[in-house]
């Protein structure tokens, strides 16, 4: 039983579940617990076995700890990963310890995917608490997860060399997660442009207008370049949420579905031509949906579900605004529906258009409550954008294009480093061609010193919420590499040089100059 | 070491202890485990009884046994021999008496030093922990249990249970009223067990629960003292470990002829001797660098003390140690008989903890887990001074007046030598000081050796805590430093000195010095070489070599070039001094 039988079931080393607590209280109902589950065609014994496990380690571990319930399950062959998505409702992630030496987490990068993946679904459908106070019976949240998280799992062709976001996992069905040789990497981030001071002001003046255009109503502006974001002024949360939304499906790259760069990737002999996508996650679908029925009588199965993860289902508009069918049609018209999302911060309802112009994307987002004729305002708003900001679009796309410097633009030669603004949630990282070169050695070093990192952060986050940890560890790696990691002032540096001299003072030497030269000198002591 | 000819399969047993098979007790498998199982009831009832007898229940004379018949008998009879918590006073002409690690200062002695403060603060270590001054041995709080919120905040937890459920130890409370709580931790371990894994670690908050299974033993670590996993895993092998040493392995065949044996009974009276080892999981880095140190003493003295150990060791003695507290003064094995560094730590615990050791020459069995797991050796342990003591051990039951003979021998030479009263003079002079430290521009003292006529009290034992200390800590903000030589699994550690005075200091400092070693060693693969860590407490450099491991505490301000050429400098001091803070040639260890 259990997770063995799992693991023979083809799950491929990876469980996923969502329940809710509040749930199946009563003996014999206690499949109601389960929002979704990966692999779907898992027994429900099995499924029911793992979420016993979860829900009888958050009861135990709030006995000695009420103020954080259980995080983590390591054991042998297996790490559980717990993220409490909302009150009571639970996200777990089971992956395999395999033999081979690939499969070694780190356990925060991947709650991580699960705080991504629930963002999102938040970002897209509100909480799975308001879905299911709607449909008590739990089919329309049940009916709404399936196809989201399975969207979200499935692989994408289009995999940008600049996605600094770990994303698109199930790679010729075999679950990529983010493993130690992404320990360069930090989800749940935005990746910045750098800009001159010139072009920042073009870029301020060309905000203003998009957010004027759709008249009084207060709107919201993201706008990347290539994959890197320029300007925001959205919250900090809902701008990680779009960013990573646009960067994996509205951004040039990821439009352009030819154009795949799997160059970086860890195993240089995936196809690139992957067996993804809909009809996979289609048929599953239904074959929960099959097995729900069977144990929950009461279901209606008209749920109109939207996939918004979907691949392969966006693409630009002669008048150069990105368009989707995902949203459906309006009634009674052949004209899409405009895209709609839910801001966190705010709570309110947007309508998100995209426009496109070379490496420039522009997001605008509109409030529902403002628009009173639906599609019509939204074209509206669509037109006056093209005729105020047109020309200052094609303005800051010069500019931009002129200063940009190239994939490996922010590449430090000597270093492999990732420097994260915690206040900001930005991270600037080495391209990933270039963390490639690292030997295993210096990335496991690296994956196991944030993993120390991670657990200093979390105790100082219980001990003092406002202090933050301040700390150098500079370790000399067996295989004669510099592993360091500095964190100050909710600012974080990680650092591996490989072939650098042995003594400890050369490592700090390195670093103190890295620190001056492209952090402000916020690393540094002095 | 004739049983040793014997052998025979244990299946069931997963440890890969290379000895298992090679040495074990004969009279081991002639034991009755009914025998044990209706004795069991049978003292059980009478321990009742001794419950409720006050301090001197340990002098209660043994009577109700042949005492022939128990050393013949073998570890089956020993065990319950122990586990009535009584003993024979020795006193003219002796005849074997029985160890006692009496329960005189067992569960029932419950005394607040600590635990009060740790309900109260969730900040630091300051003042929250078991004070090396004030800690006295015995369990705590034995009137809670799993529904008092005073347990449930203790900081560090320590189960040791059946694979039934059965409650076999916990640090705080009484097992019995635990037997639910038992019976949810069996849950887990055999629910994640039955799905084809086995449970590690559980994080929660600021709370590690850390599992262990040995058999039909599970072990269970509830924390929340931000030790990493493995430390709190090797905290957990020690405490088998300790249980081990109490009743061998052979422990098992009770469960397997019953699965719900229940485990207590034979460790009864033995409160005292897990409390006094949990406590040094906090102060003594014996622990965690499986190492063990020496008490710093001339050459000439120390070899001396060895030439005479060895003389008895060549007479079918297997070990034959001499010890001042947690320290050896030194050591010596019969041919090709290895000691671990943790079974000394686990027997010196178990002798240092048992107060009836100091009063009486003794002649226990006892079981080194690493050596034998399996088997008995016999232990005669005396002590020479308030804090020196001797073991020597054998594998022969029979071996007492043998022993006692050789004893008086050792006694004799060691007091005509002088080696006797040098021990004293080093326990009081203390071992090696930063400030001492030579070679610094300023220096506060010439002698490199360490000091002597000096009289200070010395600062890491655990019973004994002097006056905040007239160091100021050494060169370049050199606070304390710990050095362990490799080939001779030994280590030395500085005093401690200004500012790292009070116990909650200490505490902190050891802690620090435990997570830089887990971050060094990567579970048995190659360690890293070099790490400098600096936080808001201190400046920490390790330095790892195939030689040694250096492990040193500075000033959080200290700079990292006058750091680094400080660590060379005490590398040399310790090689320009080993003679007299290690035991050198004559190891025990059959490389």
């Amino acid at each position: 039983m259990g997770m063995a039988s799992a693991n023979s079931g083809g799950s491929e080393g990876m469980e996923l579940c969502i329940f809710d607590l509040r749930r199946g209280q009563q003996e014999g109902q206690e499949l109601d617990k389960i929002l979704f589950f990966f692999p779907a065609d898992l027994p429900f014994s099995t499924q029911l076995s793992v979420i016993g496990l979860s829900e009888g380690l958050i009861t135990f571990t709030r006995i000695f700890s009420p103020e954080a319930a259980c995080e983590v399950i390591e054991a042998e062959r297996h790490s559980h990963v717990f993220y409490e998505a909302e009150p009571d409702i639970w996200m777990v992630m089971v992956v395999e310890k395999s033999k081979e030496a690939e499969a070694i987490w780190r356990v925060e990068a991947l709650r991580e995917v699960l705080k991504e993946i629930h963002s999102l679904f938040m970002m897209f459908y509100g909480p799975v608490r308001e879905m299911l106070e709607k449909d008590p019976s739990g089919g329309q949240i049940r009916a709404h997860l399936y196809p989201f998280v399975m969207d979200y799992l499935s692989a994408c062709q289009k995999r940008s060399p600049l996605d600094y976001c770990c994303w698109d996992f199930l790679v010729g069905k075999k679950i990529q997660l983010p493993s130690f040789r992404d320990c360069l990497k930090e989800c749940g981030t935005v990746q910045m442009l750098t800009v001159g001071r010139e072009a920042a002001i073009e870029v301020q003046s060309l905000v203003r207008v998009l957010e004027s255009g759709a008249g009084a109503t207060h709107c919201y502006s993201l706008i990347l370049f290539q994959d890197l974001l320029v300007s925001t002024t959205l919250s900090p949360d809902d701008t990680i949420n779009l960013f990573a939304y646009a960067v994996q499906r509205l951004s040039p790259r990821a439009l352009s579905s030819g154009v795949s760069s799997w160059s970086y990737l860890r195993r240089g002999s995936t196809p690139s031509h992957v067996v993804v996508g809909p009809t996979f996650a289609t048929v599953s679908v239904s074959d929960q949906f099959h097995q729900l029925h069977a144990t929950s009588p009461s279901q209606d199965n008209s749920y109109h579900v939207k996939r918004p993860l979907q691949h392969n289902r966006w693409s630009k508009g002669k008048d150069g605004f990105l368009v989707t069918d995902i949203w459906g049609t309006e009634t009674g018209s052949l004209i899409p529906s405009t895209p709609t999302i839910w801001l966190q911060q705010t709570g309110e309802r947007m309508y998100l258009c995209a426009y496109q112009y070379k490496s420039l994307t522009l997001i605008l987002l509109v409030p529902l409550s403002s628009i009173l004729n639906g599609e019509q305002g939204v074209s509206l708003v669509k037109q006056q954008v093209l005729e105020n900001a047109s020309l200052k679009i094609l303005k800051v796309e010069e500019k931009l294009s002129k200063g940009w410097g190239g994939e490996n633009a922010y590449h430090v030669s000597g270093y492999r480093y990732l420097l994260i603004d915690d206040d900001r949630n930005v991270s600037r990282a080495s391209p990933p061609a270039k963390v490639t070169t690292l030997a295993k050695e210096s990335l496991l070093a690296m994956s196991k010193l944030r993993e120390e990192v991670d657990l200093e952060k979390s105790r100082s986050k219980w001990d003092n919420a406002d202090r933050d940890k301040d700390l150098e560890i500079c370790i000399r790696a067996k295989n004669n590499a510099w592993v360091i990691a500095r964190t100050t002032r909710g600012k974080e540096l990680y650092m591996v040089l490989e072939r650098a001299n042995e003594t400890l003072l050369y490592a700090s030497d390195a670093f103190e100059r890295f620190s001056d030269r492209y952090c402000g000198g916020a690393f540094s002591l002095d | 070491m004739s049983s040793s000819d014997s052998s025979s399969s244990y299946a069931d047993d997963p440890s890969p202890n290379p000895f298992d098979n090679q040495f074990k007790s004969l009279k081991l498998e002639q034991g009755s485990d009914s025998t044990i199982i209706q004795k069991d009831d049978a003292i059980a009832q009478e321990e009742g009884e001794h419950e409720s007898l006050s301090e001197n229940s340990n002098n209660h004379q043994e009577t109700s046994h042949d005492q022939d018949d128990r050393i013949d008998g073998g570890d089956v009879t020993s065990v319950v021999w122990r586990r009535t918590n009584s003993e024979v006073e020795v006193d003219g002409p002796s005849s074997p008496s029985s160890s006692g690690y009496a329960g005189e200062r067992g569960s029932s002695g419950a005394s607040d030093d600590d635990d009060i403060h740790e309900v109260a603060n969730d900040g630091g270590i300051d003042g929250v922990f078991d004070s090396q001054a004030a800690w006295l041995p015995g369990k705590r709080h034995v009137n809670e249990d799993d529904a008092s919120i005073s347990w449930r905040k203790r900081k560090k937890h320590f189960f040791m249970l059946s694979h039934s459920g059965k409650p076999i130890y916990s640090r705080y409370g009484d097992e019995h009223k635990l037997a639910g709580f038992s019976a949810t931790l069996q849950a887990i371990i055999s629910f994640v067990e039955n799905g084809g894994d086995r449970i590690k670690l559980v994080r929660a908050g600021k709370h590690q629960v850390v599992f262990l299974v040995k058999g039909p033993i599970y072990l269970v670590c509830i924390s929340c003292t931000e030790e990493p996993y493995e430390s709190l895993k090797g905290q957990l092998e020690l405490i088998y470990g300790q249980m081990i040493l109490i009743l061998t392995k052979s422990v098992n065949r009770c469960f397997e002829k019953n699965p719900k044996f229940d485990m207590t009974p034979l460790l009864g009276g033995t409160d005292v001797v897990f409390s006094s080892l949990i406590h040094s999981l906090s102060w003594n880095p014996a622990t965690f660098l499986h190492a063990y140190t020496c008490l710093p003493l001339a050459y000439a003295t120390r070899q001396a003390a060895g030439a005479i150990l060895q003389d008895v060791a060549d007479s079918g003695v297997l070990f034959a140690i001499l010890m001042c507290k947690h320290k050896v003064v030194s050591l010596v094995g019969a041919q090709k008989a290895s000691l671990h560094p943790d079974d000394m730590l686990l027997l010196s615990n178990f002798i240092m903890s048992s107060e009836s050791f100091r009063t009486s020459e003794s002649f226990s069995p006892i079981c080194l887990p690493r050596y034998n797991p399996m088997a008995f050796l016999y232990a005669y342990v005396h002590y020479l001074e308030v804090d020196t003591y001797l073991m020597l051990l054998t594998t022969s039951s029979g071996a007492f007046y043998h022993l006692k003979d050789c004893r008086i021998r050792i006694e004799m030479v060691l007091l005509k030598s002088n080696v006797l009263s040098e021990v004293q003079r080093s326990m009081l002079d203390g071992g090696i000081h930063v400030e001492d430290l030579p070679g610094d521009p300023f220096p506060r003292s010439g002698s490199v050796s360490p000091r002597l006529g000096q009289h200070q009290q010395p600062t890491d034992s655990p019973e004994r805590f002097r006056e905040p200390s007239v160091g100021i800590g050494g060169p370049a903000g050199l606070w304390h430093f710990i050095y362990r030589s490799i080939y001779l699994d030994q280590y030395i550690s500085s005093e401690f000195s200004a500012p790292i005075n009070s116990p909650g200091q200490q505490k902190r400092l050891y802690r620090a010095y435990q997570k830089l070693y887990v971050s060094m060693h990567d579970n048995g693969n190659e360690p890293h070489k070099t790490q400098f860590r600096r936080d808001e407490n201190y400046v920490l450099l390790c330095w790892v070599t195939p030689d040694f491991e250096l492990y040193a505490a500075f000033d959080p301000l200290a700079d990292k070039g006058l750091a680094i050429k400080t660590c060379n400098r005490v590398c040399q001091w310790v090689k320009d001094v080993e003679n007299e803070i290690f035991l050198l040639g004559a190891s025990p260890f059959s490389w």
